[in-house]
């Protein structure tokens, strides 16, 4: 089922908690999570390693059912939004080349239509992939694995992208450049996001709203919202500006508070 | 295979003559003496060995009846190709051989994809299939012998024992290792699990599925033959136990010596094989 996209649909987590069992006993992983997330905006989760950031990401494409709490898509009609994912690796598989890689969402779904095929071709254009096309995963750099990575989840026509760490297999240089590209890709085809990374450079210079976890078992510590625009700071700019070192240490001094409370 | 390296060598060495430099030059040219030395050495040495078997049968250092001689085979080989018996027998070997092997493989295959499936009947059957695996095999043909008698059927059985609880198990644990990333990824775009079985399971094994097959169609030929020495009426290994038995020792070298031919055959066919799927 195709959502329309003209929709004003966002996200809301209230209460939400998850725990995992072991032989040694329940460990609870989060607790009374909440926030919610409007339409069309780019929010990250930032938090200590091992905090449940991609368990978030889990109940929210429902590959996991929260212990307690709910989880609620608001959306004009009724049908469910698709959920698009990106991993930490890109898992391009080896034996297909990048265009077979990309319409392996629309494969599995049985959506091969000319339209959808069609639309893998503009994106491929778009963001000047299209020499790509034929060649197999082997061949090309970390950086434009992880933009074909992105092309797939695309391709599918999610209404809301998962993102679960995307650039730490990255070198530092490629990651700059990639997690700007994606950013681009993402706001350009006005998708709702939301990015899971411990790096907190990485979330203030792509999200809107950085949500800052606590270890576990985690809740929200605090909501930040990034506004550069309103302050007039083109994003070319914002990794030197001024406004970008201070939510840096805003975000680094609550995350140290976190790490010494043990 | 000797003409399959030879062409590979060359192909690597016209990639590198695009930017060929003197002492580059100098070094390939080395290389390329290296292995024609050891490419006539190994011929020279070969038929050294057959020269001097020869000559030691012919001048009775050694004991006709007992080492035969390279003559006497090779006259038997053509005899024995004349009247077609030859033939007969290492095409019957060849097919048990074929037929065990397709028969491990499909047996493999369908048994792995249903423990992928359903894991815990793959942890129910487990250890059972270890026991069976690191039991000599052959400890086992008296007792297909018993069940099924002499024939066909049982000689198949024998070749597919050798190989196929190794083969199963080893699919299996190949398949149950594919990268639990791979399947959320699947699992992520809406995909059932046949289809993570369809496109990445399966598709991810196929260079061990080869590497499988390689090892087992050896394995085929290895349980096939101990099926021919205990129950068969034809093939070469009824010829090797024939021969031993009546004293033709130049039957059974020959038998043997056709077995080193289709081994190094099959080895070689596998060899481009496996190139062709690697690239």
């Amino acid at each position: 089922m195709q959502c329309n996209p003209s929709n004003k649909s966002f996200l809301r987590l209230e209460h939400v908690s998850f725990s995992y069992y072991s032989v040694l006993g329940e460990v609870s992983v989060l607790n009374d999570i909440n926030f919610h997330v409007e339409k069309g905006s780019f929010v990250a989760l930032v938090g200590p390693s091992g905090c449940g950031k991609s368990t978030i990401l889990s109940l929210i494409s429902g590959l996991l059912k929260p212990v307690g709490g709910y989880i609620t898509f608001y959306s004009d009609d009724f049908c469910a939004p698709k959920v698009g994912y990106m991993l930490q690796h890109d898992h391009l598989l080896e034996w297909r080349d990048v265009y077979h890689n990309i319409m392996l969402g629309l494969e599995i779904q049985k959506n091969k239509t000319p339209e959808n095929l069609a639309f893998i071709d503009e994106l491929l254009e778009k963001y000047k992939l299209s020499d790509t096309k034929n060649k197999k995963p082997s061949a090309l750099s970390g950086g434009m694995r992880q933009r074909i990575a992105l092309i797939r989840t695309l391709a599918t026509r999610p209404d809301l992208l998962l993102l679960d760490e995307p650039f730490s297999a990255l070198d530092y240089q490629t990651r700059l450049r990639i997690s700007s590209d994606v950013r681009g890709i993402i706001k350009s085809e006005k998708k709702t996001a939301i990015l899971v990374t411990h790096d907190i450079s990485e979330a203030v210079s792509m999200a809107d709203v950085v949500i800052l976890l606590t270890k576990p078992p985690c809740t929200v510590k605090d909501i930040i919202p990034i506004e550069f625009e309103k302050n007039g700071i083109n994003r070319d700019e914002i990794r030197t500006s001024k406004l970008f070192q201070e939510y840096f240490d805003k975000i680094w001094r609550e995350m140290q508070d976190e790490n010494t409370d043990i | 295979m000797k003409t399959q390296t030879s062409k590979n060598s060359k192909k690597s060495y016209s990639i590198i003559a695009a930017t060929e430099t003197l002492g580059q030059q100098k070094y390939i040219r080395h290389q390329k003496m290296r292995k024609r030395y050891i490419f006539w050495s190994r011929i020279i040495l070969f038929a050294g060995f057959l020269l001097l078997w020869q000559a030691a049968a012919t001048f009775g250092w050694i004991d006709k009846f007992y080492f035969s001689s390279p003559a006497e085979i090779g006259k038997l080989f053509i005899h024995d190709i004349k009247d077609r018996s030859l033939l007969n027998h290492i095409g019957i070997t060849l097919f048990e051989s074929g037929v065990s092997f397709l028969l491990i493989i499909l047996f493999s295959l369908l048994t792995a994809t249903f423990f992928w499936f359903y894991p815990s009947l793959g942890k129910l059957f487990e250890p059972f299939l270890i026991v069976l695996n690191s039991l000599p095999k052959s400890a086992l043909a008296p007792l297909i012998i018993v069940w099924l008698g002499t024939g066909l059927r049982t000689i198949i059985l024998c070749g597919m024992s050798v190989g196929i609880f190794g083969c199963i198990l080893n699919l299996y644990q190949s398949f149950s290792q594919t990268d639990p990333e791979r399947l959320k990824l699947i699992e992520t775009l809406g995909g059932t699990k046949m289809q993570a079985f369809t496109k990445v399971v399966f598709p991810g094994n196929i260079p061990t599925f080869i590497s499988l097959s390689k090892v087992n169609i050896g394995l085929a030929l290895v349980g096939v033959i101990i099926g021919e020495f205990l129950a068969g009426r034809r093939g070469l290994g009824y010829l090797i136990i024939y021969g031993s038995q009546v004293f033709k020792l130049d039957m059974v070298i020959l038998s043997i010596a056709i077995l080193c031919v289709i081994a190094m055959l099959i080895y070689g066919i596998l060899n481009v094989i496996e190139q062709k799927s690697a690239s």
